[in-house]
């Protein structure tokens, strides 16, 4: 193994925009000498007003590692700070600090095996994107299933790239909505609960590694969930984003 | 009302920038109730500066003072560290 | 210097009279919760309020006697050491001045302490002369419990941190006592105007 590169402040220039949804921006950045990452890994990214005022915030990374960029996906927050500024000003050519990759409980890398179980609720689908893009990029077959609870089909984020990622062996993916399911959906609408858990699979012998990602209390919630259904909760690996999400 | 918190994983980048070691696989045995949790897995509160407890009983783990030019922190129980560069890219 | 982030601005505020801001001080248009821990949640008739340690007697109020009390309603800005400040809050409440009025004690310290583990210390003049409350009402309502309710120590000439949510008792004491904060690097004091952050400024 070998030591990671000191963590520390570079400046990040956005190569490109990409709009994931009316309120979602990937940012794809530059950063010089980035030391690459695990899928699962975040960075703290701190925004310079020119009077000096500074405000941070952490982003899951939503690339693969094999990507020749970093990319960020951020939500837009109501009322936020930062979000705002991401989403809806930032252009190509900006630039901002980032600090990172920082992470280790909540990674995951191909030769960790699986099955794996992703669980996320709103953006914290962002960085099991990165682990399925990682998982899609090494060609890898580990049986996987990815939960996404989402409020409505607005934010049912990356649907069409998962949906071309699915048929690749050993992957199977699973919304719910619990505000405005898309018309014509005959899928789950509602929270997760115990017996949407037992539905999807898989059992709690079948040693899955868990990551559950999103709000604070969405998190809690499902990793309580796992626990009670037998699942070791050590294998349980969760990222809490705070109350909103962001 | 949910309360505020989010967890270890938010505060690792503020330490492992200080420090050079990866604090989210860290586990923690409690001082107060015994158990052994990863950093990851404690509660972090943001106040003045920012709190770990510990997500079995609650008391307190860590507590970080962010100041401008320095970081002061209190480590509570006691801390496995994996030799081997786990969680290295 | 880092590279600054075109057409960022925050949400902070720009019409504010510079002067009615301390140094390194940004106005923010909401009111931020801060906390040290979980949000208690002590039914009001497990509710006491406590002034003890260097005094001849302790005494103690329960939720309706402290409710009973003679209260101001004030008008004050508020600087928290995470460099927000919010102007013109308006909070109802007893003074410190009230509650220690039969209290006899030659200690010069208090630590505050709160449900939870919370504690904070202040020079015991810093929360008399009508600086210092107990309060149980922001904005003509009930303080909420993410902001401290059902009461907190307010004293708006210090850093919040200083005002100390939750608030169950004043303990006087003859040797200051860092509190929570103070332990790990905040100033003492924590005079906003002087910017008394840390325990180095």
């Amino acid at each position: 193994m070998t030591r990671r590169a000191p963590v520390v402040w570079r400046t990040a220039t956005v190569r490109g925009v990409v709009a994931e949804s009316h309120h979602a921006r990937t940012l794809v950045l530059d950063v010089p000498e980035w030391p690459g990452h695990r899928a699962g890994q975040h960075v703290d990214l701190r925004l310079t007003a020119e009077d000096g005022y500074q405000a941070q915030r952490s982003y899951s990374i939503a690339s693969a590692p094999e990507l020749d960029a970093l990319e960020i996906t951020v939500e837009l927050i109501d009322d936020g700070e930062v979000s705002p500024y991401l989403v809806e000003e930032v252009r190509p050519g900006d630039q901002f600090e980032v600090r990172g990759p920082i992470g280790g409980h909540f990674t995951w890398s191909v030769p960790d095996g699986g099955p794996l179980l992703l669980i996320g609720g709103g953006s914290g689908l962002v960085p099991l994107m990165s682990m399925l893009r990682h998982r899609a990029a090494r060609r890898s077959e580990v049986e996987t299933r990815l939960l996404v609870s989402a409020r409505g089909a607005e934010d049912a984020l990356h649907s069409d790239e998962l949906a071309s990622l699915e048929p690749s062996a050993g992957l199977h993916v699973a919304w719910t909505f619990t505000r405005t399911p898309p018309p014509g959906w005959t899928g789950w609408a509602r929270r997760v609960d115990a017996a949407m858990l037992a539905e999807l699979g898989p059992g709690p012998d079948a040693g899955a590694r868990s990551f559950v990602c999103g709000p604070t209390p969405f998190v809690e919630r499902v990793a309580e969930l796992l626990v009670e259904a037998g699942h070791d909760p050590r294998a349980i690996h969760a990222e809490r984003f705070g109350p909103t999400g962001g | 009302m949910t309360d505020l918190h989010t967890d270890g994983n938010g505060v690792a980048g503020l330490l492992e920038e200080i420090l050079a070691v990866e604090v989210t696989t860290m586990v923690r045995k409690c001082q107060s109730c015994g158990d052994r949790q990863p950093i990851a897995a404690h509660r972090a509160y943001r106040g003045a500066g920012v709190v770990l407890r510990c997500p079995s009983c609650g008391d307190v783990a860590v507590r970080i003072g962010v100041h401008a030019e320095a970081v002061t922190v209190e480590w509570r129980g006691t801390y496995a560290i994996a030799q081997t560069g786990s969680g290295s890219p | 210097m880092p590279p600054f982030s075109r057409g960022f601005h925050g949400r902070r505020r720009a019409d504010v009279d510079p002067s009615r801001l301390p140094p390194g001080q940004y106005l923010t248009p909401d009111f931020p919760v801060l906390s040290a821990g979980p949000t208690p949640h002590t039914p009001l008739d497990e509710w006491s309020l406590t002034i003890d340690g260097a005094v001849d007697a302790a005494v103690s109020w329960s939720w309706e006697a402290f409710l009973a009390l003679p209260t101001e309603t004030f008008t004050v800005d508020i600087h928290c050491v995470t460099k927000w400040s919010k102007l013109d809050t308006t909070w109802t409440g007893v003074s410190v001045d009230t509650l220690l009025k039969d209290v006899e004690t030659a200690a010069d310290y208090v630590t505050a302490w709160s449900d939870g583990d919370y504690t904070t210390n202040v020079p015991l003049e810093d929360l008399t002369g009508g600086r210092a409350w107990v309060v149980h009402t922001y904005d003509a309502a009930p303080l909420e419990p993410e902001h401290g309710g059902p009461a907190r120590l307010l004293v708006p000439h210090l850093y919040f941190w200083k005002s100390a949510k939750w608030l169950r008792g004043l303990t006087l004491t003859v040797q200051d006592e860092p509190g929570f904060w103070e332990s790990v690097g905040y100033h003492n004091y924590g005079d906003p105007w002087r910017e008394q952050r840390y325990w180095s400024d």
